[in-house]
């Protein structure tokens, strides 16, 4: 039972932490406050589901708990397009496309990459997660640093904005950007939704899946769709998070006590929502907005797994 | 029936099996011995549709096996491969439940239900049902996953090594348990299996290999001898007759004292 108490748990908390996070310190100013906070709750919910079920899904399909989506390179990726704007059209570019204009070239690129990636690596049937993988970080590497370089050559105010794009932040989040963001995410959940006991098949591992009917290399380049449509709507809301999906990961595995998505992929979900609105609190009314949510969840939920760990002697 | 004809796998430049023609006859146990790097495990994965092999023909009831849509498939041949190391978290119950996945996607039916209770009882694991699969011992880790096969309920079953690692205990079991599934439930068992004296005391036939090709096959009393061990092997056998069966001895056979 304490499975059902933690899931129904983790959507109480959740609640209770939304409102909160709208009321508290409103002024119950109705003209701007709470509909800015409601956009900015809104983007969190979004990117929770977003960075919950990618990161599961992720570490289903690799086996491996300490891996998320960020080592393919897809966040590398809208870094670079993003430093390559400033260093071709400067800060015009910003205007010039417009912040949608801007979103959906990201999401584009993104799907392009994960798209080109999956066509040359698991084509001819090879299926190895691994080259993927390996593939994916080597991308990644060579992409941030091509970013690092652009990042010298232009001016130290151009510098400063991209130096924002780094870090994830729900204050960029716009009220038509988030319903359409919404609407992406949840066409790829209704795909994992159909594809539930398969994920659970997946988990035990590729003979295993396919000793037992599953179509393993499909279902794989299913889930990876899936997993680039949630991670390139999640960077262009909220920009990059890289390994933050960890421990949003992990806390859920100890939270529910089973490898079943149809239970850990909403708890994911949760928790992260959860961190989100803490950690955007804390940065909106504790520091000001002298501080990045990226930095707090790390920082929290890095202790937080530590403390697990030393508890329950590893088995966390 | 599973029949291979002229099959041939290479990994690269490395051949590991060459002009392999064989047949597994239906109803019977058969275990594939030989020594190491023979090509006897990558056999059995081809037949498992885990690898797909270079050249030449396998067929399952006549069909070719790519044939048969992947679904299908898993209700014809159920394989449990070694598993070195399992950190899932689930138990006992909900694996063996992941051999009505074929049939029932997921979501299971009273029939499965039964089927399921009627696995873990064929195996009396019935004391294990609620323990978590990554504490149990190997030994019971291994029933725990024959049970699943067994679950999968599919006229052929493979298996890779089912004994490796195992106690006498339990490699006893795990045979006996085979054996009842073969006379009782009429299913074909094919395995590879290193330890020559439950080879030849427990499966009705025999498929010898050794560097990617077929050395010798037929029924276990026909093909045992010592010759043919000793070719096989490179080691000297003595066969001894015992209550029931017999023992080969490679432990320290008393025909030659030393190696060649």
């Amino acid at each position: 039972m304490s499975r059902l108490d933690a899931r129904l748990g983790i959507w109480l908390l959740v609640a209770a932490l939304a409102v909160a996070f709208v009321l508290l310190g409103s002024g119950l100013d109705m003209a701007y406050v709470i509909p800015r906070r409601l956009t900015r709750l809104a983007a969190i919910g979004v990117a929770g589901v977003c960075i919950g079920c990618s990161s599961v899904i992720f570490q289903t399909l690799t086996g491996n708990r300490i891996l998320t989506p960020a080592i393919m390179g897809y966040e590398a990726v809208y870094l670079l397009f993003q430093a390559l704007l400033i260093l071709l059209i400067g800060t015009h570019s910003l205007i010039l496309l417009g912040r949608h204009g801007n979103v959906w070239l990201s999401i584009l690129l993104m799907l392009g990459y994960s798209w080109l990636l999956h066509r040359w690596l698991l084509r001819d049937g090879r299926q190895n997660v691994y080259l993927l993988l390996l593939v994916g970080l080597v991308l990644s590497l060579v992409l941030s640093t091509l970013t690092q370089f652009i990042q010298l050559k232009v001016s130290p105010g151009e510098f400063s904005i991209l130096q924002g794009f780094n870090y994830a932040s729900f204050n960029k989040a716009q009220p038509l950007q988030v319903a359409y963001s919404a609407v992406l995410a949840a066409l790829a959940c209704l795909v994992v939704r159909r594809t539930l006991p398969v994920l659970d098949v997946l988990a035990l591992g590729r003979d295993q899946a396919i000793v037992l009917g599953v179509d393993h290399l499909r279902a794989v380049s299913v889930q990876m769709a899936v997993i680039a449509v949630l991670v390139a709507v999640s960077t262009s809301l909220i920009g990059p998070t890289a390994f933050m999906g960890v421990f949003v990961a992990n806390l859920t595995y100890t939270l529910a006590r089973t490898f079943r998505h149809r239970v850990t992929l909403p708890l994911a979900s949760g928790v992260a929502m959860a961190l989100f609105i803490v950690a955007q609190y804390l940065v909106e009314q504790a520091f000001n907005y002298n501080m990045s949510v990226n930095i707090l969840i790390n920082l929290v939920c890095g202790a937080y797994f530590l403390a697990l760990m030393t508890r329950t002697r590893g088995t966390a | 029936m599973i029949t291979l004809s002229h099959v041939s796998k290479a990994y690269g430049p490395k051949a590991v099996l060459t002009d392999v023609t064989v047949q597994f006859p239906t109803g019977r146990i058969t275990s594939l011995i030989g020594p190491n790097g023979a090509g006897k495990t990558t056999l059995l994965m081809l037949i498992a549709r885990l690898q797909q092999a270079s050249a030449g023909e396998l067929c399952l009831d006549g069909q070719a096996i790519g044939q048969w849509a992947v679904r299908d498939y898993a209700k014809r041949v159920a394989t449990l491969r070694q598993t070195p190391d399992f950190n899932l978290r689930l138990t006992v119950d909900e694996l063996v439940a992941f051999g009505r996945f074929p049939y029932s996607q997921g979501a299971l039916t009273a029939d499965d239900r039964r089927i399921i209770d009627e696995a873990i009882a064929f195996l009396s694991l019935e004391a294990l049902r609620g323990q978590y699969v990554d504490e149990l011992s190997g030994g019971q880790r291994q029933m725990a996953f024959l049970a699943m096969t067994i679950a999968q309920q599919t006229p052929y079953l493979l298996l890779d090594e089912p004994l490796n690692n195992l106690d006498m205990k339990h490699a006893v079991l795990i045979m006996r348990a085979l054996r009842r599934l073969c006379d009782e439930h009429g299913r074909t068992v094919i395995l590879v299996v290193h330890d020559i004296n439950f080879a030849a005391n427990y499966s009705d036939h025999i498929v010898a290999m050794k560097r990617g090709t077929v050395r010798f096959c037929g029924p276990v009393a026909e093909v045992i001898d010592e010759t043919r061990l000793r070719e096989l092997f490179d080691l000297d056998f003595e066969i001894l007759p015992a209550g029931r069966g017999f023992v080969c001895n490679y432990f320290n056979p008393s025909l030659s004292p030393e190696l060649p």
